[in-house]
């Protein structure tokens, strides 16, 4: 399989690194190669119709924080699209940052692979918060197939355990904790007693929060993935707009002990049901399944047959969130 | 028929004297009463397990009469009556009329504010306050939309139970 990857970030590496990991044991079990023909970030794309070879990609990356330096093959400031018209490729892996103004440039990126018959694999929740039914008419009317794990709760699984190991249960609704530094901060404020400031502060020293927090801390990434599971779990035909989002930054340690002495923790909760779609700070009980600590996701699904189902795994990280592409990529060639 | 009563007395004298006398009066019988003094309710009183005995009727009066007396019935034949609902407000709370603030919550019907904390910060508009309210059973969503919008209406930020 011939693959495009778009984007190489923390999770683009991540996929690289995976595939080296990984490469043979995949085409032992599955007879799927795995073949990385084309790479791209801000500074321009390493295209090799033969193949890239991953160790001098990430070491190129590691180096000169560029893959147009990738020897021979590299080419600086050249785009996506031009990048996914030149070369000859199955699937589209598109990991570029998230932009929840306009999705871009995933949107067009996974617009153009679905257009010109290419399957895709994507992490990125810009687009499919904003766009998905658009999404997931492009990937029918050309017969692709379009999935995205990796998008909702990075290593939980959630979108294809729904459908495929709950298929036949009707999903009512799903609760969860949908990002991973939200959960650290009010977990480490739970322990510490500290304030909220000091402990943003401390998150961003360790590398968990980003300088620039607030997609995180505002609820605007738990409310993109809460749009995700509402349309692709649920059936809804939603957007980022119709949620109801409020952050962290106003919890105080004074609340955080209050709800303590009645047995409560504070944690920001996405609610997804066909009456409510939000994302807010909740109490859940202490020895509850949502009582996770550091940066672990959860969520219950709610089903009419299976009662109540819970999973929990690691929301972020490059190797976790690479998991659910390369799971995501293996499923696709399953069904070749 | 039978029926199991759980009763919420006030810890004074006379309680349980009071939530008994009807029984007897309306003809039912009084099959047991578990009575301990030391468990208590979020507002201090003291839950009263009592099983009675009679015709459907007389133990409909009974209840009734019971409820008339002022004294609560938390749960019949293991049915909850109302639920327990806790809730953190976020913000100014004392400049925003903390009495008006609960005499809102005690306004939407069958709801009934039954614990408040209040922990003050270095910064006003931080502090935080945790309200216990009792509401009528299956109605706990409505009475959180409802807790919701009043704290959109005072500014403050709602932490609502799951």
């Amino acid at each position: 399989m011939k693959i495009c990857l778009m984007g190489f970030g923390s999770v683009g590496q991540g996929v690289a690194r995976v595939f080296q990991m990984k490469r043979d044991e995949i085409k032992q079990e599955y007879g799927l190669d795995l073949d990385l023909v084309a790479a791209l970030d801000r500074s321009g794309a390493a295209i090799n119709p033969e193949g890239l070879d991953l160790k001098l990609l990430l070491e190129t990356k590691k180096l000169t924080g560029k893959v147009s330096k990738y020897p021979e093959y590299g080419e600086e400031g050249v785009s996506g699209l031009e990048v996914l018209d030149r070369v000859e490729y199955n699937c589209l892996i598109e990991v570029t940052p998230t932009n929840i103004e306009d999705g871009e440039p995933a949107l067009s990126h996974i617009l153009k692979a679905m257009g010109d018959g290419k399957d895709v694999v994507t992490s990125n929740k810009g687009p499919l918060a904003l766009k998905f039914s658009e999404l997931a008419r492009t990937a029918r009317d050309n017969g692709v197939k379009f999935k995205y794990e990796a998008s909702v709760g990075g290593a939980m699984p959630i979108i294809n355990f729904a459908h495929e190991t709950l298929s036949g249960c009707k999903i009512e609704s799903i609760y969860g904790i949908l990002n991973g530094t939200t959960n650290y901060i009010l977990s480490r404020m739970a322990k510490e007693g500290s304030s909220y400031e000091q402990t943003l502060n401390e998150a961003q020293e360790m590398g968990i929060a980003e300088t620039d927090p607030t997609q995180d801390v505002e609820g605007e990434d738990a409310a993109c993935k809460v749009v995700i599971l509402a349309n692709s779990i649920l059936k809804m035909d939603v957007t980022y707009v119709d949620v109801e989002v409020k952050g962290i930054s106003q919890i105080t340690p004074e609340s955080i002990s209050l709800a303590k002495k009645e047995g409560y923790l504070i944690k920001l909760i996405g609610e997804v049901s066909p009456d409510s779609l939000e994302v807010s700070p909740r109490l859940v009980k202490e020895g509850s399944p949502f009582a996770v600590e550091g940066t672990l996701n959860v969520a219950t699904l709610k089903t009419d047959l299976a009662d109540e189902v819970t999973v929990v795994g690691k929301g972020a990280g490059s190797i976790e969130t690479a998991s659910a592409i390369l799971s995501d990529v293996i499923s696709i060639w399953k069904t070749k | 028929m039978r029926l199991k009563l759980v009763l919420e007395l006030l810890d004074v004298p006379g309680q349980l004297l009071d939530a008994l006398n009807p029984i007897g009066r309306l003809g039912a019988n009084i099959v047991a009463v578990i009575h301990q003094r030391d468990v208590k309710t979020e507002r201090g009183t003291v839950p009263v397990q009592i099983t009675i005995e009679g015709d459907k009727d007389t133990l409909n009066e009974v209840l009734n009469l019971i409820e008339e007396t002022g004294i609560e019935i938390i749960e019949v034949d293991g049915i909850l009556r109302k639920e327990k609902i806790t809730t953190i407000l976020v913000g100014n709370i004392v400049d925003q009329d903390l009495k008006d603030t609960v005499n809102l919550l005690n306004k939407i019907e069958g709801v009934m504010v039954a614990d408040l904390d209040l922990k003050m910060s270095d910064h006003p508009e931080k502090s935080a306050s945790r309200i216990v309210i009792e509401a009528q059973q299956g109605r706990k969503k409505e009475v959180l939309t409802k807790i919701k919008d009043i704290g959109n209406l005072k500014g403050f930020l709602v932490i609502n139970e799951i």
